[in-house]
């Protein structure tokens, strides 16, 4: 009777645990699925945002051809500018023949391939520079009121769907026209700065890593290097961006470059990759080194030869995943001289330069619905880059595991 | 198990190692790990070609005492040594001699299987390569699994990651991996007890072979392993030197009243 008793008293103490788990995950997982909820809506506002319609008035023709009109291997733009201009009734030799004329009509044009409405959906416009753009609609706004956008659309205008994320996207350069605008300088700005970054902050931060972790005597010096370091990780990028302003491009002049942004970001990131290092040299098996030392190896060879080795994946990882936020970094970059538009890509450590998230940040800045479009289109394709770092990093993260 | 041992305990030892025969003579060797004394004035000469087992209960100082003899305890901060290891004519603990040099003539295998994330073969040839081996390496490799009875299973397997053995194959590859450095004396410690029964008779048959190119000195908390496979054996408790001598003398006829309660079962 009194044991009987004793397991109802066991079952309702289970039963009210069990409830207890229960609620405690219920109120954990309402703030992750808001969380996502409000990443996916982000994600579909950029997304949508990146597509437009748009009323045209094309400054010379309405003319579009078909994709198997325009399409030519290698050669598409010839041929595609060609039949343009004969629409406009000018003479294609006159422009194709001579550089000078067709980096000129570079310049003013650019050959598109675009969602039109009538005939096939892809096809081949030529842009010009002096394009009016009518109206512009968001992608659900077009869709919903698309008849009365076509019957707004007068003689000599035509409905055009804009993806403004397209391949051009990536090599057009900045414009102040928004069709014309694109990211190709500020991309090659962002390989150049990342570029020296990592040249920069890995064997700095490895190095670092090395010794505080293998060679530093365990004393207060070392300890308050270690502390100063876990807090530089948190300082905001900002105060960098005055530190690069002060030391890379005033009292170093090396000016608005390049090198100046590469410097200060790799002073940013620099605590995040010295932490990344020691963790992951920290995870070395001790094992490894004591039959590494048992074998006879002096100290710098079982670091180099057996610990680093061993490190390097989650070196890498850590390196990936402090890489991703200097792309991303802005603001210190506004501070050591970012340009907004440059007209033409940096060529060298001491070149001016633009870098992704400064052209994103200028277009938003513009006055200009289409500029928005512009922007959202630059914001996919930077969240595209971090995407596949962090991905990179997520799996090489998940086989360092697997290794032991 | 917690049983003291007098301050003026002698060691006991019966038929001494002729000082000829001897690789490496421990002379009056105490260790301190900061303030803790975990080897007290432990002397004991390791004869050459020979298998000496250290037994005792855990935490007697038995792996203590096999690392100090290739300095591996130079590795952990805040111990101090006290005491000679005579080896090759010179202290092993002088301050002109290289641990480094001292860990490649007298190799180690550990508790543990640790094999390099490499393949078999730079395993073997890991340590050859730090010293500069000029020779045939993949003869040298050969050789060393062929010594270590691995060359069989593995011939085929050159190129694949030492961690892909079983844990037998794993142990007998660092055995071989420690014998590459041509060392004169190769130091034990469990080398067996994360194995099988099946793998530790081939560890044990082996260091049976061995012998023959190498002095072996081995930890073990086998009573039978050390009655199988050591020539001598010595007892150790709480960092002291109990009694030494050979093994089936010990086995048999232990002389201090600890050493036979060990061996009879009745501690630890
Ligand atoms: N790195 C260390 N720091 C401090 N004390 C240690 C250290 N290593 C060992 N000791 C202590 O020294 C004593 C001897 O340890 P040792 O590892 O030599 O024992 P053992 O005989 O090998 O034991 P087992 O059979 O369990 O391996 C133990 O009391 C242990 O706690
Ligand atoms: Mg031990």
């Amino acid at each position: 009777m009194s044991l009987a008793h004793r397991n109802d008293a066991d079952r309702r103490r289970q039963e009210a645990k069990r409830a207890r788990g229960r609620t405690f995950v219920a109120i954990t997982f309402v703030p992750v699925v808001l969380a996502l909820a409000l990443v996916a809506t982000l994600f579909a506002d950029v997304i949508t945002d990146t597509v437009s319609w748009q009323i045209v008035e094309p400054a010379y023709t309405t003319e579009s051809w078909s994709f198997t009109e325009g399409f030519a291997f290698f050669s598409t733009w010839e041929n595609v500018v060609e039949k343009e201009l004969v629409a406009r009734g000018e003479d294609p030799a006159v422009v194709l023949d001579d550089p000078e004329e067709r980096r000129k009509f570079r310049l003013r044009n650019r050959v598109e391939l675009l969602w039109q409405l009538d005939g096939a959906p892809l096809r081949y416009v030529v842009t010009s520079s002096r394009d009016d753009t009518v109206a512009d609609y968001g992608f659900f706004e077009g869709l919903r009121q698309l008849d009365a956008i076509r019957a707004e659309a007068g003689e000599g205008q035509e409905v055009r769907l804009n993806p403004w994320l397209d391949a051009a996207f990536l090599t057009k350069n900045a414009s102040r026209t928004p069709v014309m605008a694109g990211l190709g300088n500020a991309l090659i700005g962002t390989l150049w700065v990342i570029g020296l970054v990592i040249v920069f902050s890995l064997p700095i931060g490895v190095g670092a890593a090395i010794y505080l972790e293998e060679y530093a005597p365990d004393n207060a010096v070392t300890r308050f290097i270690e502390l100063n370091i876990r807090n530089l990780a948190g300082v905001p990028s900002v105060v960098y961006g005055i530190l690069g302003l002060y030391a890379f491009v005033r009292v170093f002049e090396f000016g608005p470059t390049v090198l100046s942004a590469a410097l200060t970001l790799s002073l940013l990131i620099l605590p995040v990759v010295i932490i990344a290092a020691r963790e992951a040299i920290k995870a070395v098996p001790p094992s490894l080194r004591q039959a590494s030392y048992g074998l006879g190896a002096t100290k710098w060879q079982t670091v180099s030869q057996v610990v680093l080795p061993n490190a390097i994946t989650g070196i890498t990882t850590g390196m990936i995943l402090a890489v991703a936020r200097a792309i991303g970094e802005t603001a210190p970059l506004l501070l050591v001289g970012a340009a907004a538009f440059i007209p033409r890509a940096p060529e060298g450590p001491l070149s001016t330069y633009t870098v992704v998230p400064i052209q994103i940040y200028s277009w938003v800045a513009e006055n200009d619905v289409e500029f928005a479009h512009v922007a959202s289109a630059g914001i996919l394709v930077l969240l595209a880059v971090l995407l596949v770092l962090y991905g990179a990093a997520f799996y090489l993260r998940r086989r360092f595991e697997r290794s032991w | 198990m917690s049983q003291t041992v007098p301050e003026d305990h002698v060691t006991v030892r019966s038929d001494p190692v002729d000082a000829n025969d001897a690789v490496v003579a421990i002379e009056d060797l105490s260790l301190w790990y900061g303030d803790f004394q975990a080897l007290r004035d432990v002397s004991l000469t390791v004869p050459k070609n020979q298998v000496t087992a250290l037994i005792g209960a855990s935490g007697c100082g038995k792996s203590t005492l096999l690392r100090s003899v290739n300095r591996m305890n130079d590795l952990v901060p805040g111990v101090t040594v006290q005491g000679k290891i005579h080896y090759e004519g010179a202290d092993l603990y002088d301050p002109v001699v290289d641990p480094v040099e001292v860990r490649r003539r007298i190799g180690m295998v550990f508790q543990k299987p640790n094999p390099f994330p490499k393949s078999v073969y730079e395993n073997v040839a890991f340590g050859p390569r730090l010293h500069g081996f000029k020779g045939d390496m993949d003869a040298h490799v050969e050789t060393s699994l062929k010594r270590a009875a691995l060359w069989e299973e593995v011939q085929d397997k050159l190129q694949q990651s030492g961690l892909g053995l079983s844990g037998g194959q794993q142990q007998r590859l660092c055995i071989a991996r420690a014998m590459a450095t041509e060392p004169d004396v190769i130091l034990m410690d469990e080398p067996t007890s994360a194995l099988d029964p099946i793998a530790t008779d081939r560890i044990e048959e082996l260091i049976h072979e061995i012998k023959q190119d190498f002095t072996v000195i081995i930890v073990t908390h086998n009573m039978q392993q050390a009655g199988r496979v050591s020539d001598r054996t010595a007892f150790m408790h709480l960092g002291v030197l109990i009694e030494e001598g050979p093994t089936e003398r010990i086995f048999t006829n232990p002389q201090h009243e600890m050493t036979e309660r060990y061996i009879s079962g009745r501690f630890g």
